[in-house]
């Protein structure tokens, strides 16, 4: 079974470490995207410790066990699902049958402690930013599971991601059959949308309501949550990584093979953070449940045809 | 129309409301006009003609106060200015609030900072002064005198 | 100095108040987060909401309307807070000094750390006032905090 070592030293610090970078990779290609210099390597970590330092004020009209309780939620989470990618990753063999519903269903959380968060910080503008992230994840929810349902009829109809990284290490990665393809795109584009980045980041804008949902928060907590953020940024492209992409074996080539792909989904994830502007919320909805999941039902079937 | 057949017509029409016109250039003419005449020439400027209300300006002067309404003429390239004199001891003319709604806030504006008052106006209110500012202590006078004690007017060097 | 001060001055996220002023001083201040003066790669990043600032930067002269939103703003701010004054108007009211409209100078209403003169500055002028006050916040570092 999992032991607590490896919860703490693969589930946190390497997820967390990987974030970080992650974060500061995202950073500076966006900086060079825009003709200028980026901020330096630690720069993520610098944030999150400056946010340390800072006091953490809480507003009078909250709910405090709430407000103080959700980035933690978010933070568990995330650490938990990376646990269990990491230990499918290492071992496929030492999970339990119906893991990927559980990770499906922790990748979710996040998303609800910033919601949770915003709700509960009693400011309006908050309200507005949390609603908008429930319209987010009603739109890109749907997508999202039928491209991961296309991995689970490549290997077999099995709901347990040993079972979906075996199939893949006998008979080839799934993202080269025309399934596979279809539904890493939209595995791709539901995780901009999961990580609320643009062209969907209507429920964090920046200059439009001031931050929405996080702009009750400050200090440690603000801290907590862009960790929980940073790490997302790692949880998500490895869990595309595992299921479309065999995963990333730790030895010799391959492992330069896995970082290579790593980089690569976070490159394109970037680049198409640069090159859009941010869509309205009824704009997100009409693109996630149009093109996207007719794209998915589309792979579906194509993979029930066994292309 | 064109330029010289809209002066022409103001000036047959309202003769004797007119005390004098004063072609600046060809682009600008400044009417001065009696004070009670003034919502009819706004009328007849703004429903006949067709001239946009552009803005209006107050000037305190040495011994009256004098209101201009700007109107332009877009069509003919021409910039129509009506000048009302009004005497210090009576402030009062009447407003063009009723005639079209874009004179309202600046109504309230020439209110709050000269002291001239409005009759007609439907809410004559402080448009831009803070809540706290006493009344009847009116900015752009020329024997405006500063009444806060707490102001501190000097550099400090 | 420990690594959370030190993280402190590598990471100033600012937040951008204009209290009527003409706008020139703002868009000088937009001006450095171009692509010419970048201030990223010094780690600022412009603040969305005050409780996520560090640095206030204060431009135009003060008005009678605005002195109470500065001081509500300037305590919502998470201590340790900064506030760095920018261009004439908001160091000393400039030529607005004996309008009726503009009673106090901004460091009668709250503490300024920095001013940055110029109308408007320039944004390398900025910067070079931004380095100052990180240079000032290390040398007080070791004494005391606010």
């Amino acid at each position: 079974m999992i032991s607590l070592l490896y919860f703490l030293v693969l589930g946190f610090l390497v997820t967390a470490v990987i974030g970080l970078w992650a974060s500061w990779f995202d950073r500076k290609l966006t900086a060079r995207l825009q003709y200028r210099v980026g901020p330096p390597l630690l720069q993520p970590l610098y944030d999150i410790l400056k946010l340390l330092k800072k006091e953490t004020l809480i507003p009078f009209g909250a709910s405090k066990i709430t407000f103080l309780a959700a980035p933690m939620i978010g933070l568990v989470s995330v650490m938990i699902v990376s646990t269990i990618l990491w230990a499918n990753n290492m071992d496929p063999q030492q999970t339990f049958m119906g893991d990927l519903i559980v990770v499906v269903y922790l990748l979710l959380v996040p998303s609800i402690a910033i919601i949770m968060g915003g709700f509960a910080s009693g400011n309006p503008l908050a309200s507005l930013g949390a609603s908008r992230e429930i319209k987010l994840i009603l739109s890109y929810e749907l997508p999202f599971i039928l491209a991961i349902l296309v991995a689970v009829i490549h290997a077999d109809f099995s709901i347990r991601l040993g079972d979906i990284l075996a199939a893949q290490a006998r008979n080839g990665i799934i993202a080269v059959s025309w399934s596979g393809g279809l539904a890493l795109l939209v595995a791709v584009v539901c995780t901009q949308g999961k990580l609320a980045l643009v062209p969907f980041d209507t429920p964090e804008a920046e200059t439009e309501i001031a931050h929405g949902v996080l702009i009750e928060y400050s200090g440690t907590l603000l801290a907590v949550y862009r960790l929980m953020k940073n790490m997302m940024l790692f949880a998500l492209p490895f869990f595309i990584i595992i299921v479309y992409l065999g995963g990333v074996r730790i030895q010799g080539l391959h492992l330069l093979y896995g970082t290579l792909e790593y980089v690569g989904i976070v490159a394109v994830i970037t680049v198409i953070r640069n090159t859009n502007p941010r869509l309205r919320i009824d704009q997100v909805l009409k693109f996630f449940w149009g093109p996207i999941t007719l794209l998915s039902i589309v792979a579906v079937l194509l993979a029930l045809g066994d292309y | 129309m064109n330029r010289q057949e809209i002066l022409q017509a103001i000036g047959e029409r309202f003769a004797e409301d007119i005390i004098s016109v004063f072609e600046k250039s060809p682009k600008r003419v400044y009417i001065e006009i009696k004070a009670g005449a003034i919502v009819g020439l706004a009328q007849y400027l703004f429903k006949d003609i067709g001239a946009r209300f552009n803005i209006a300006s107050g000037v305190d002067g040495r011994n009256s106060m004098e209101i201009l309404y700007h109107f332009t003429v877009e069509d003919v390239d021409l910039v129509i200015s009506l000048r009302v004199i009004l005497p210090k001891d009576k402030l009062a003319i009447d407003s063009l609030t009723p005639v079209f709604t874009a004179a309202h806030w600046i109504e309230r504006e020439i209110h709050e900072l000269l002291g001239i008052h409005f009759i007609g106006h439907p809410h004559l209110e402080r448009l831009l002064l803070p809540e706290d500012w006493p009344e009847g202590v009116y900015p752009l006078r020329k024997d405006y005198k500063e009444w806060d004690p707490d102001a501190i007017r000097d550099r400090g060097a | 100095m420990g690594i959370l001060d030190k993280a402190f001055l590598k990471s100033l996220w600012v937040f951008h108040l204009a209290t009527g002023s003409c706008n020139n001083c703002d868009i000088e201040i937009l001006d450095c987060l171009t692509p010419r003066h970048d201030i990223e790669r010094f780690g600022m990043l412009l603040a969305g909401s005050i409780k996520h600032a560090d640095v206030l930067l204060v431009t135009g002269a003060v008005n009678r309307q605005c002195i109470p939103r500065i001081k509500r703003l300037y305590e919502q701010m998470p201590k340790p807070r900064l506030v760095v004054a920018i261009g004439e108007c908001a160091l000393s009211r400039g030529v607005f000094m004996h309008s009726y409209n503009c009673p106090l100078p901004l460091d009668h209403v709250i503490p300024v750390d920095v001013y940055i003169p110029g109308c408007p500055p320039r944004p390398e002028a900025i910067m070079s006032g931004l380095m100052q006050l990180i240079e000032k916040r290390k040398a007080e570092a070791g004494s005391t905090k606010d």
